[in-house]
């Protein structure tokens, strides 16, 4: 069988390939990661807790 | 430090800025948590009855439709899209119209959501049980009830989608993206592996054989776990934990990288459930090393959970939701690293087959959905009624019975899974198996399966706890149907932060963009897995001595995949010494091109089954089938009573042929008139074989066609070769 592979066509290109791209997608990733500024980093991340505390008109009771 | 400030920079509150009011819907999520609690009930009572049935095979009380191999899919299935779906759709309902501040985007789309998705769970739980299923492992639902899942995750996808664009939030929170991500990965995986050629209402046939199938089902199965199970309460992680901390994420920066990483690398990691099989080789590397690389983001994803934590670890010890929270995501982290682990090709071929999966899976269905789940609702309910939890101490005995659960439930496990492998790979001095009798190793381990079934029993008294608990809260508060809120206007938000176009903030406000780079992200893997398998199938000449089952065959075949067999029995001899002494030759890819579907299987409660046929004469698997203990003393494995006394049903005959032959199986055209006629005689062949072991029977009994299947089974290699199978018109064989 692997032998059957081989004959199409570099199979090994198919590793490499895959790896190859991995590499740029999470470089990628990392980059526009550390590009982004502080501020808007702090906004983002506290973007979960922004409803209930500014916007919700009937506030909703902790749970203990 | 956090502050008032950090949470609200001023810049974001334009006080002359246009302010408007809208109200978020609350019913639907209400209606899709109570179907949480009911379908999880639900769905772990089944997995309870499936785990008793494994130490006392009466417990089906000789009842077909509640028996091990048709209740485990219906366990399966209402713990995945019942339990977890409906969690999943209560988490999102909820979290999306905040995180977006806008209302759904269609009320009419959430209500379709919920009762389009409750009627296929209720179609499911109706057909499973019937033996209405196509194999496939949380692909099981047949054709027409696989087209409705479509249509309704359609309908969920454009409501996401629709919130998503409609939103008053500049900027989409990372939970979304991994909604997104779900919502269009499930698509592409429920439709690849979905595609079927219909023989009749509840019958289809996978367009994919063999190898094939297996390639696609197991990219499937792997990714249904990453992006039902995982991505989706990833999401829910991120908005979740947050609110219960009362802090913001950890690191916004690690979260960017957690999601594109994972989506990413996952995709490419579902051939490591097809280790040491007939898969080529280059794939199951290629799974191999995409899975161990996916300890770096799912880690990160759990580092960056539990470092939200800092500073508020205090609460944990009052606060029964961030408990269940701090657990699910230890859970995450165990079942994720130990995930890779279990694909390392070493450590896969002691643990593949055995309970060590499920333990693994348990880890990760108990501790990190079931968790998850549970401190979602116990957060949501208190918000649903405007009242406070009925009571934490409640909620608190929940969590150490959960937890207390669990470990009864993994642990023995763990001790089975290994035990099995071990036993099943022993060899005395002289070279001979140490524990030639299956049996033996089955026996074993029924005390570990008797303390799983004390571990289950539990956490499904727990999750009464809660269901009593949510009750009581929601009987102690009054219910907001509708939020009203107010929110700046998008158009009215300045772009305060100066970022350049192509930055990662420019990305997050371009819902559309970010949807199809997601989409790439995921089909990429898929792609470079599956094409060169299907040029494979192009070029890769057929074993010639392989032919088409006959239609005897075809009708067990199909009993067979009926019943669940494939829930205990593999067809997959790996190539270990281990096991061609204990089953014979090992598999071969070009032996399965006419399974449609494949039917390896993925655990191994009873013996491998590849290399059956012919081992022991008709009577043998007659009585064996009617009362395995009569043969095989010590037997675990239900009866099959009923069939022996079911008629088979051969008016579905030509249909099958037919749809068989769309699939690309070689009978002749117009096959269909004679196939009646050569399943008569093999049956009477078969029939006069049982005679000659003192069982009387007749030839149109369903245990005939099991009979012809199994002795079928794993012959075609030993017999001389053949023609090619192309012209199967003289190929058709019968093995008695």
């Amino acid at each position: 069988m692997h032998q059957i592979i081989d004959k199409l066509g570099g199979i090994e290109a198919f590793g490499i390939f895959s790896i190859c791209l991995f590499v740029v997608v999470f470089t990628g990733s990392m980059v526009l990661a550390f590009c982004l500024k502080k501020p808007f980093l702090k906004n983002m991340s506290a973007l979960p807790l922004e409803d209930e505390r500014v916007h919700a008109k009937n506030s909703n009771p902790p749970i203990l | 430090m956090i502050t008032a400030e950090t949470l609200h920079p001023q810049p974001r509150r334009q006080q002359d800025a246009a302010v408007e009011t809208f109200r978020y819907d609350n019913r639907v999520v209400r209606a899709f948590a109570i179907a949480t609690v009911v379908w999880g009930i639900v769905g772990m009572t089944a997995g309870l009855l499936c785990a008793v049935q494994l130490f006392f095979p009466g417990a089906n009380l000789d009842f077909q439709f509640i028996t091990f191999g048709r209740l485990r899919p219906v366990h399966t299935n209402a713990v995945i899209f019942a339990f977890v779906g409906n969690g999943m759709f209560t988490g999102i309902y909820y979290s999306l119209q905040r995180l977006c501040k806008a209302r759904m985007f269609s009320d009419k789309l959430s209500w379709l959501n919920f009762w389009g998705w409750n009627a296929i769970i209720v179609a499911a739980a109706i057909t499973l049980p019937m033996g209405f299923t196509t194999s496939k492992e949380y692909a099981e639902l047949e054709w027409p009830i696989k087209i409705a899942i479509a249509v309704i995750w359609v309908a969920f996808t454009i409501n996401l989608l629709g919130t998503i664009v409609k939103r008053r939030e500049k900027h989409i929170y990372v939970a979304i993206w991994f909604y997104i991500a779900t919502a269009l990965t499930v698509a592409v995986l429920h439709i690849v592996n979905g595609l079927e050629v219909p023989a009749s209402m509840w019958k289809g046939y996978s367009i994919y054989a063999g190898v094939q199938d297996a390639l696609v089902q197991w990219w499937y199965g792997h990714n249904a776990v990453a992006f039902f199970l995982t991505t989706p309460y990833l999401g829910m992680m991120y908005y979740y934990l947050p609110k219960a901390a009362n802090r913001p994420v950890f690191s916004y920066r690690l979260s960017i990288i957690h999601f594109w990483a994972l989506i990413f690398i996952y995709i490419w990691a579902g051939p490591h459930h097809l280790l040491y099989t007939a898969l080529p080789d280059w794939a199951q590397s290629l799974g191999m090393v995409f899975s161990i690389m996916l300890i770096a983001p799912s880690w990160g994803g759990m580092l960056n959970g539990l470092l939200t934590l800092r500073g508020a670890w205090d609460k944990v010890r009052q606060d029964p939701v961030l408990k269940f929270m701090v657990a699910a995501v230890t859970a995450y982290g165990m079942a994720t690293l130990e995930g890779p682990a279990l694909a390392i090709k070493t450590v896969n071929s002691l643990s593949h087959y055995t309970d060590w999966t499920i333990a693994h899976v348990h880890t990760g269905a108990l501790g990190w959905n079931g968790l998850l789940t549970f401190s979602v609702l116990y957060w949501l309910f208190p918000r649903l009624y405007n009242t406070k939890l009925w009571s934490v101490k409640l909620a608190n005995y929940h969590f150490w019975i959960a937890l207390l659960g669990m470990m009864f439930y993994v642990i023995p496990m763990y001790i089975a899974g290994i035990t099995e492998g071990m036993m099943w790979k022993q060899f005395t001095k002289e070279g001979f198996l140490q524990y030639p009798n299956f049996l033996q190793t089955v026996q074993q381990i029924i005390p570990f399966y008797q303390l799983r079934a004390v571990g289950g029993t539990l956490y499904i008294f727990g999750v009464w706890l809660m269901a009593f608990n949510l009750w009581k809260t929601a009987r102690s508060g009054v219910f907001v149907p509708e939020e009203e809120v107010q929110a700046v206007s998008f158009r009215s938000q300045p772009d305060l932060h100066g970022e350049p176009a192509f930055s990662h903030r420019w990305l997050e406000s371009k819902p559309i963009l970010l949807t199809g780079l997601a989409l790439v992200a995921v089909l990429i893997g898929g792609m470079i897995e599956i094409i060169p398998m299907i040029v494979i199938k192009e070029n890769v000449p057929t074993i010639s001595s392989v032919k088409p089952y006959t239609a005897l065959e075809v009708m067990g075949r199909d009993i067979y995949i009926r019943e669940g067999c494939l829930a205990c029995h593999s067809q997959m001899v790996r190539p270990f010494r281990s096991e061609t002494e204990r089953y014979g030759e090992y598999s071969k890819a070009g032996e399965f091109v006419y399974d449609h579907p494949f039917l390896w299987g993925s655990k191994r409660i009873g013996p491998d089954l590849h290399r059956v046929g012919g081992k022991y004469p008709d009577a043998w698997h007659y009585n064996h089938l009617d009362d395995p203990r009569s043969t095989s003393p010590g037997s675990i494995m239900p009866r099959y009573s009923w069939l022996l006394t079911q008629k088979l049903d051969t008016s579905s005959l030509p249909a099958r042929i037919g749809a068989l032959r769309r699939v690309g199986v070689p009978y002749p055209a117009g096959y269909e008139s004679q196939a009646l006629d050569d399943l008569n005689k093999q049956a009477d062949k078969i029939v006069a074989n049982l005679k000659g072991g003192s069982v009387k029977t007749t030839p149109d009994r369903e245990i005939i066609a099991v009979i012809a299947y199994l002795q079928r089974l794993g012959t075609d290699i030993k017999l001389a070769p053949k023609p090619a199978v192309a012209d199967a018109s003289s190929g058709l064989h019968a093995s008695n």
